[in-house]
């Protein structure tokens, strides 16, 4: 029924076909409020069609279907078929300004980095549900699935957990036995390893000011050039960790250097 | 518009490549700073205008889709271009992309010429007005250009200035990654091997060119145009002192192309 509906609608935007200007005569002209009715029916998978492409990462989807059904009541109220446009040119800006007005009033631009913010978590604790119980790191299609979301939303959100500092180190994350511990206990026991780091004759000035384990995390995945999923193992932290750790000690270094390299002619 | 794109992304136009648009334009907001309901309009619009090239513009086969995106001081400007039919003013606009596309492209942007090109094809340059925006130095140099020039199926993608550079490449990269079979840790290393490039050449007046392209379980990554001699001190030295070449440890196989004076250094990451 959806589809030949959508059809419909689709072949009528051209013409503004009879039985839709019939529709609108009968509501506009008389006030018979089934014609209205069957109009909201004809025209709600517009609606529902412009919901999806705009409310993308919006949820909870019906709620803003209904903002969009208010909008198209407003346009089917509004709309002059005499004017000769069809109702379809007149109806999207005003069901999009009605989901645009919404998002503006609700605050929907602070909501939604917070639920981006949501999901950076949830796509941690799930990297790491099903990092643990594979032995490697899951693909993005994996978590995607896992947590139902598409992969645009995935990649969002290893952008947010890379980006901001969402996932504090002293963040509390479930151990294996289900008691809660934080990033900073977990590192531990690893002194002696520091201390190789430490006499590493090749240490640069602007890396020894780095804490040890952050030197012995770039120790381990660019001198020794074991994987991120290895580091994690070895030092007890999740591959996260390791890899927010790395960008981070990475980027306080080019600060500290902030010289172009040797053998840069700019 | 007439200012210098901060990012121009050349590519086929197929389905999956919409999600490239769409993470570019998310990184080119993140560096200027746009907030939710902004990138929301903008991506929309973007997507309609790409979907009716992936849709329309070559019939039932592939072209490439050509878009550009722009930040200027009044605000953020897109255009979403092709070489074939695509959606220029036509008696029958309405029944492209059943119809809505365009009212919508018309509904979010302030401003929306449709274009025939000179040659074939057609564009769409939206202009979003942006209290929020502000202007970045655009791209000086033109198209990248490999030794053996780009294939079908390669991204070309160009980037300035480097703040652009670092919130675009990352996310590009990983919306590649997905596609072969990346698992996260590879993908962070992609990440940091983005910003590695970034560090080194970002800041490079002309901008980061690059042509990507994806294989099963392995990424391409090559960087254009380099001057004589910097790819091969790229690969003996990049990063912090004691670490050799980060961009060299970040990937499985290097190679260096071309000769003379430009050069063109090709990165190969793999997934294990």
């Amino acid at each position: 029924m959806t589809a030949t509906a959508t059809s419909t609608t689709a072949r009528s935007s051209a013409t503004g076909d009879a039985e839709t200007l019939h529709l609108f005569a009968r509501w506009q002209r008389h006030g018979d409020p089934a014609a209205r009715e069957a109009l909201v029916e004809r025209f709600m998978p517009l609606a529902r069609s412009l919901t999806r492409r705009y409310g993308r990462s919006s949820e909870p989807f019906e709620d803003l279907v209904q903002v969009a059904s208010l909008g198209l009541l407003k346009a089917i109220d509004r709309y002059d078929p005499e004017r000769g446009f069809p109702f379809q040119s007149y109806a999207v800006p005003t069901i999009l300004g009605e989901m645009r007005r919404y998002f503006r009033d609700s605050g929907w631009a602070v909501h939604v980095p917070r639920g981006a913010q949501e999901r950076a978590l949830k796509v941690r604790d799930a990297q790491e549900r099903l990092s643990n119980e594979t032995g490697r790191a899951p693909s993005i299609g994996q978590l995607a699935e896992y947590l139902e979301l598409d992969t645009g939303e995935v990649i969002d959100a290893l952008q947010a957990i890379r980006a901001y500092e969402t996932v504090s180190l002293d963040a509390p994350r479930v151990g294996h036995d289900d008691e809660v511990i934080s990033y900073g206990d977990s590192i531990g026991g690893e002194d002696s390893r520091y201390e190789l780091v430490e006499l590493d004759a090749t240490v640069s000035s602007a890396l020894a000011h780095l804490p040890a384990r952050d030197r012995l995390v770039l120790h381990l995945r660019f001198v020794e050039d074991l994987t991120q999923t290895e580091i994690a193992q070895q030092i007890g932290i999740s591959q996260m960790q390791v890899s927010r750790l790395l960008r981070r000690s990475l980027e306080q270094l080019r600060t500290m250097t902030d010289a172009p390299p040797a053998g840069t002619a700019r | 518009m007439g200012a210098a794109p901060n990012v121009r992304l050349t590519l086929s136009s197929r389905a999956e490549n919409v999600l490239l648009v769409r993470q570019a334009l998310s990184g080119l907001a993140e560096a200027v700073g746009l907030d939710a309901v902004a990138l929301n309009d903008l991506s929309t619009a973007v997507t309609e205008a790409a979907n009716n090239v992936v849709l329309h513009a070559y019939g039932e086969g592939e072209g490439p889709l050509e878009v550009e995106l722009t930040s200027s001081s009044s605000g953020l400007d897109a255009l979403v271009a092709d070489r074939g039919r695509g959606i220029g003013p036509r008696p029958d606009a309405e029944a492209i992309s059943d119809g809505i596309g365009l009212p919508v492209i018309q509904a979010l942007s302030d401003r929306v010429e449709f274009r025939e090109r000179p040659g074939g094809g057609s564009e769409v340059a939206m202009h979003f007005a942006l209290e929020q925006a502000r202007p970045l130095d655009g791209l000086a140099r033109l198209e990248p250009s490999g030794p053996s020039g780009p294939g079908p199926q390669a991204i070309l993608l160009a980037l300035a200035p480097a703040e652009a550079a670092r919130t675009v490449l990352p996310r590009v990269l990983s919306t590649l990654a997905v596609r072969a079979h990346f698992t996260t840790d590879r993908i962070t290393d992609l990440q940091l091997l983005a910003d590695a490039l970034v560090a080194e050449l970002g800041t490079d007046g002309g901008g980061l060119l690059l042509e990507l392209g994806v294989a099963p379980r392995n990424l391409e990554l090559q960087v254009d145009r380099l001057p004589e001699g910097r790819a091969r001190a790229l690969l003996e030295r990049s990063g912090p002192d004691g670490f050799g070449s980060l961009i060299a440890r970040l990937s499985d196989e290097q190679t260096i192309r071309g000769s003379g004076p430009l050069q063109s250094l090709r990165l190969r990451v793999a997934q294990a």
